[in-house]
């Protein structure tokens, strides 16, 4: 099996490595969002397992028990659970990362509880009192964790973990830097997949399927010029790669993004600190989700460059000509987000498509006619 | 005037106490107006984010612009700022008071003026924006948004809450000492804005006014379990207004005072609200339907009356240790308490602090039935009343229904429908009641 068709078959059977490391004796330890360090899981022995859903089953068993108002990302993992295809999750754990996330948390955990459970608070607001509270809760995080697994978590392992995470951010970025070529030899949707299949397996093995990756599209011959437009995405949940398929196949690369499934979770590498607990806190607070509120920083203009002058070094380094905005349905900080980050962009000549989705590849089809335009008018 | 704006959308109150907020509620405009005149410092404001006394000792004018939104609502006046705000490019299902207050900004800002007719004369431009995280994302999200519309400084707390599985014991020192650096940063922050230091002093007597009105407020709902009742909901919509808008003045402790008298005259008289007082009805939860709040008086055609609600209520009193001498730790201590409430409880039996709180109003008030109202654009009130309904069926039997619209957004509300769902309501009560 290529290396290509052994990615496409870890993403189409997701948690599949989890239920046979299961059989094997491991436990698996599931997640939601970007603020649960795989470190610290990784670190006492256990497997992390980021929880996704899926795009193509409908939410048909949710729904009666959490309001259909709610972030239909969120809704298709409960109805997942709901229908048993989280069983072999020996923990779950959720951030505090948005509204929804934080209430689903206690309704997924009356109603599929696994062995351990566990919430984290994570502060929306940035700056030392916010850091230090979110290392408290990591603290009491690991001191849960060290009860369920009956392991103390022990400071050189967490070292080796950040160590083996930190290489595995390189390698993507590595992955990355293959897609600045115009044309780019990968695709956004082969990225979409060697992503989405690493959320599901070990840091080692992941970073055993991005190495063999990169060697394969280093070979591939350079593609022929097409001057098809180069696309940057930003928003949260993209986690099947429907979406991104429907972009390239309307004529464009996806070459660069800001999603919580993208480089949101791996970009910034966790700093070697004394306390690794330090560095933790430094990365994952560092991440660039709207549900963080970046101190205000000047006038509007001095503001905003603060907020994203990193998303137009992003479009400039991968030399995006638009920016598809991807945001799934009811999230709030994402919406609020979105015309601020219009602005911006727009203001340095960046065209920007906003769209507002329902997470369903049902509805998706939808999309094509505002792709295709908007090609039409960057091209 | 259009046709929504003719419609009839307030409630007939019970008490007339409650007949006296309108005058409050224009005050909280007409007072920033003022400041701005005068040369105060006026600052938008989210309700509920345990910094109200904070704002009263540095004098600061709050201005809470979610109230604004619901006034609009109840005024109809509503469509405008939505569809500006739509048109800014925020999505139909982002919070409406969050698209009230973006749509009456950008409109303000085009203008060059407050639009005309506004309700109650509009909100002034504000000196700052005081978002918090208590509650929901937006009301820190949304000032960030405004800076859009209104170039001032915008500061941001965060209000924490252990989940109810936390060991306290393990958690309390660190959730404390970050609620407590988060209301020092505001402090801060205010006082580089006013250019004056806070006195304590003050802020001591603000916190005994405000803990004063709300245990006076918390004992006028205690009066409430009398049957008949002596207060419904629609009033407790009204007379939130001195608790969560005069937080910390003389004005919120008289207000309740006059009030706490009256429903006590009306307990011990057992006066009730109507007539026949058949069934007792608990608003479970969600943000109340401001654009509709007449909808209480159309179940008291049926003989239901609301008797107690679980939204906008004052916090229950709680012993801040006497050992806290700082007024700032002392709101620190207090903000924990609060959040922690019912975590014992909850620990204890259904592992929801929510749940517990709405047995036990279940129990004290003689409930007959539970009503939520879930707001298609608050996900912050409406995620998890299907699931509290459904953990409230494992310890009660009481017929619950959830009606569906938004809190000001009148395009998702169909009278038609609501009709039909509070006639099945009824049936249900009435069956229950003859199988008794």
């Amino acid at each position: 099996m290529s290396i290509v068709q052994q990615i496409e078959a870890i993403y189409a059977n997701r948690g599949g490595r989890a239920r046979e490391l299961r059989r094997a004796g491991e436990k698996i330890i599931g997640y939601f969002c970007c603020f649960v360090p795989d470190e610290i899981i990784t670190a006492l022995g256990m497997v992390p397992f980021r929880i996704q859903g899926s795009q193509s089953e409908p939410i048909d068993e949710a729904d009666a028990l959490l309001e259909p108002m709610a972030c239909p990302f969120a809704r298709s993992c409960f109805n997942m659970a709901l229908k048993g295809q989280y069983e072999f999750l020996d923990g779950f754990v959720a951030p505090h990362s948005c509204d929804t996330i934080e209430r689903m948390y206690h309704i997924w955990r009356s109603n599929t509880p696994s062995p351990f459970n566990h919430f984290i608070n994570v502060p929306h607001m940035l700056g030392p009192s916010s850091s230090e509270f979110y290392k408290n809760e990591l603290r009491y995080f690991v001191t849960c964790l060290e009860e369920f697994s009956g392991r103390k978590l022990e400071t050189e392992k967490l070292r080796e973990s950040i160590r083996l995470y930190n290489r595995r951010g390189a390698l993507l970025r590595e992955l990355y830097e293959l897609r600045k070529q115009d044309p780019p030899r990968v695709s956004g949707t082969e990225i979409t997949q060697v992503l989405v299949a690493g959320m599901g397996v070990p840091a080692a093995e992941h970073i055993d399927l991005v190495q063999a990756f990169i060697e394969e599209v280093k070979n591939r011959p350079a593609p022929a010029p097409d001057g098809l437009p180069r696309i940057f995405l930003w928003g949260n949940e993209i986690d099947d790669v429907a979406f991104i398929q429907l972009v390239e196949a309307c004529g464009a690369h996806v070459v660069m993004d800001d999603l919580c499934t993208g480089t949101r979770f791996f970009w910034e590498a966790v700093p070697e600190t004394d306390d690794p607990l330090d560095g933790l806190v430094q990365k994952y607070l560092g991440t660039h989700c709207p549900r963080s509120l970046t101190p205000q920083v000047g006038a509007r203009a001095e503001d905003l460059e603060n907020r994203f002058s990193y998303i137009r070094r992003f479009a400039a380094d991968w030399k995006a000509q638009g920016a598809i905005f991807y945001i799934v349905r009811y999230c709030d900080t994402c919406e609020l987000e979105g015309p601020d980050l219009k602005e911006y962009l727009l203001k340095h000549k960046l065209p920007v498509l906003m769209i507002e989705d329902d997470y369903s590849t049902a509805t998706i089809g939808q999309l094509r006619t505002r792709i295709q335009a908007f090609l039409e008018m960057i091209a | 005037m259009d046709a929504t704006r003719q419609a009839k959308t307030t409630a007939v109150k019970g008490t007339h106490t409650a007949r006296e907020v309108r005058p409050l509620v224009k005050n909280i405009y007409q007072s920033a107006h003022e400041a701005k005149q005068n040369g105060r410092k006026v600052a938008y404001m989210m309700v509920a984010s345990h910094y109200d006394e904070i704002l009263r000792a540095m004098d600061i004018v709050p201005l809470p612009t979610e109230n604004y939104a619901g006034l609009c609502a109840a005024k109809r006046d509503m469509d405008r700022f939505l569809l500006k705000a739509e048109a800014d490019g925020y999505s139909q299902v982002l919070c409406s008071y969050a698209r009230i207050g973006l749509g009456f900004d950008s409109l303000r800002k085009e203008l060059g003026r407050i639009p005309d007719n506004s309700p109650d004369g509009g909100m002034p431009l504000p000196d700052m924006m005081l978002g918090s995280s208590a509650v929901c994302d937006p009301r820190f999200k949304w000032y960030q948004a405004a800076s859009r519309y209104l170039e001032v400084p915008t500061f941001s707390i965060d209000v924490v809450a252990p989940p109810p599985q936390a060991d306290l014991n393990q958690v309390r020192d660190h959730y404390i000492r970050y609620q407590r650096a988060q209301f020092q940063g505001l402090i801060e922050f205010l006082e580089k804005q006013t250019h004056q230091k806070m006195d304590k002093e003050r802020l001591w007597e603000a916190i005994r006014l405000g803990d004063q009105a709300w245990r006076l407020w918390h004992d006028i709902d205690r009066l409430r379990v009398a049957v008949p009742s002596p207060m419904p909901s629609q009033d407790h919509f009204s007379i939130m207004v001195a608790g969560h808008y005069y937080t910390g003045t003389q004005t919120a402790v008289d207000f309740y005072q006059k009030l706490y008298d009256e429903v006590k005259y009306k307990a011990e008289h057992k006066i009730g609200v109507i007539a026949e007082e058949k069934y007792r009805i608990l608003y479970g939860g969600g943000l109340p339907p401001w654009h509709t709040l007449w909808i209480f008086n159309y179940f008291e055609s049926f003989g239901a009356l609301f008797a107690i609600e679980n939204v906008y209520r004052g916090f229950d009193p709680v012993e801040v240790p006497a050992h806290i001498q700082d007024p700032v730790d002392y709101l620190a201590w207090r903000a924990f308490l609060r959040a922690t409430r019912y975590h014992e409880k909850a620990r204890a039996r259904s592992g929801n602090p929510t749940v517990e709180k709405l047995l036990g109003l279940i129990a004290d008030y003689a409930i007959d039935g539970v009503v939520f109202h879930a707001c298609r654009s608050c996900r912050a009130t409406t995620i998890g009343q299907t699931h509290i309904k459904s953990e409230l069926g494992k310890y009660c039997d009481l017929p619950m229904m959830q009606l569906v619209s938004d809190m000001v957004d009148l395009r998702d509300y169909s009278e038609a429908q609501w009709k039909a769902q509070i006639g099945a309501f009824m049936e249900a009560l009435a069956a229950r009641d003859g199988s008794k």
